[in-house]
């Protein structure tokens, strides 16, 4: 009799083989004694991890996959894509990450941590990809990557790969417990800037807007049927500065339509800071403008 | 006194307020107090406390947590949480119940949406259906806002329409989540 092959106990071991190299990429930062967040060994003493969910504090400590205790201390947030590192206090075992571009249907094995920071393995696909897209706090994400998998809370921040063992990129949250990943050339292109300066410059107005239709009465003077309303301002931020007060509509920003949220994000990048932004606003039934002078924005 | 808001149980929680800076602190105690609900500090045995981004540190009374990812927070509400919602988490969490949100982690790293001018809510009918959160009739809507019942009909109607929604708290619940998705600073 002939042995028939074992294709699923080749499938598996293979995944267990490739869990067992993601690993050394692994650890968890300690949250609280019950919670931890994963984490990327990115470079012998850098750990990268999920802006979002790391809590404000200058000092971490974390473990890494093998239960070795190390402490660092934060060196960078960026909230626009979603990046962060910690700079640990020693030396460790860091394994070259080789990047990969994910393909749709393909095989996804994600590596994070449980609650008390053991690591954990979830094995998925690459449920969607998709081009470039701005976050909502203005970053430029390299490339959409959407998985079939569940997270719990304590997973999130860790490295996935590939079937190959190509490095995908940090497993996050998206909306509604979505998980994506924050692809590998994004996080190769913001921690060495974080290292460097703790942060990626953004210019900033200092509003939080909500988009609302403009009401019929006013459409024709505004030449928008849609504005981004102001709710709340920074109280030192440069939009009240430049005396824009909660309730003003806003229609453009130096001619870009605020129907274009992608492009005034874009156009609010690093180099914005320091540069003059033109505003037309509806206030109390007139269209007017206002100059704000760009700063850049605070640490959170 | 203020009249309760209609619709809500009469019962009425002694609460203290865990946040800072005295502006934060005094705006959440009118929330509390609009909702029929007695500020008491940390000494006054509190029914559960209301904390900005994190708990006490010595967590004794059932806290309902604005912002912030705090998984052991008996309750976990967004920032831009409504009156009714910090409400409702209050009187769970007193009752012993835990309290999530549905996309409590931070809602998440989302994309910018660019949305629908069809569906957006004019400024008019936001400030009609905040007052629907608040609990007020049509009635006291036209009277906090200075404008006509008829008027009022008008835009519950068409914020309904643009909500999808067929009730009054279908419309509330539609809305917070649109704010929480689309709300953006620049």
């Amino acid at each position: 009799m002939t042995q028939e092959p074992n294709l699923l106990g080749a499938l598996s071991d293979v995944l267990v083989a490739r869990f067992a190299a993601a690993r050394d990429s692994l650890a968890a930062i300690k949250l609280s004694e019950r919670a931890h967040l994963g984490a990327i060994v990115w470079q012998h003493d850098v750990l990268v991890t999920s802006e979002q969910s790391l809590p404000r504090r200058d000092a971490l400590d974390a473990v890494l996959a093998d239960g070795t205790p190390v402490s660092g201390k934060l060196a960078g947030r960026d909230p626009s894509t979603n990046v962060a590192v910690i700079r640990l206090d020693r030396a460790v075992q860091a394994p070259k990450l080789s990047a990969s571009l994910p393909r749709l249907g393909a095989l996804v094995v994600a590596a994070g941590s449980d609650g008390a920071g053991h690591p954990s393995a979830r094995l998925g696909t690459v449920n969607a990809v998709g081009p470039e897209w701005h976050s909502m706090r203005g970053g430029r994400i390299e490339a959409r990557i959407q998985l079939d998998i569940r997270l719990a809370a304590s997973e999130e921040g860790g490295p996935a790969f590939d079937a190959a063992g190509g490095w995908l990129g940090m497993t996050t949250f998206g909306p509604r417990g979505q998980v994506l990943v924050i692809p590998a050339a994004t996080v190769e292109r913001i921690t060495p800037a974080l290292l460097a300066s703790g942060r990626i410059p953004r210019g900033w107005l200092g509003v939080a807007l909500r988009p609302v239709a403009v009401p019929d009465e006013l459409r024709e003077a505004a030449g928008e049927a849609t504005g981004l309303m102001v709710m709340s301002l920074s109280a030192e931020g440069p939009a009240a500065r430049a005396g824009v007060v909660p309730g003003d509509i806003i229609l453009s920003v130096d001619g870009t339509s605020a129907r274009r949220l992608r492009s005034i994000l874009a156009h609010l990048g690093s180099d914005s800071v320091g540069k003059s932004a033109s505003l037309r606003v509806i206030r109390g039934g007139a269209v007017i403008a206002v100059e704000a002078m760009i700063t850049e924005r605070p640490e959170a | 006194m203020t009249e309760p808001a209609a619709g809500s149980p009469a019962l009425s929680l002694r609460v203290a307020i865990v946040a800072r800076g005295a502006d934060r602190i005094a705006t959440l105690a009118k929330v509390l107090q609009s909702l029929g609900h007695q500020v008491v500090d940390s000494e006054g045995q509190p029914d559960a406390v209301l904390a900005d981004r994190q708990r006490p540190a010595d967590a004794r009374y059932p806290t309902v947590v604005l912002g912030g990812t705090d998984a052991e927070a008996e309750g976990l509400l967004p920032e831009s949480a409504g009156a009714a919602e910090i409400d409702a988490a209050l009187r769970a969490v007193a009752s012993g119940l835990i309290v999530r949100f549905p996309e409590a982690r931070a809602s998440g790293f989302s994309a910018v949406q660019e949305a629908d001018s069809r569906t957006l809510l004019t400024p008019r009918e936001a400030q009609v259906l905040d007052a629907i959160a608040d609990g007020l009739t049509n009635k006291a809507i036209a009277r906090r806002l200075g404008i006509s019942l008829h008027t009022v009909k008008f835009h519950v109607e068409s914020l309904f329409r643009k909500l999808g929604a067929g009730t009054r708290a279908e419309a509330v619940a539609r809305a917070g989540e649109r704010r929480r998705e689309e709300t953006i600073d620049l």
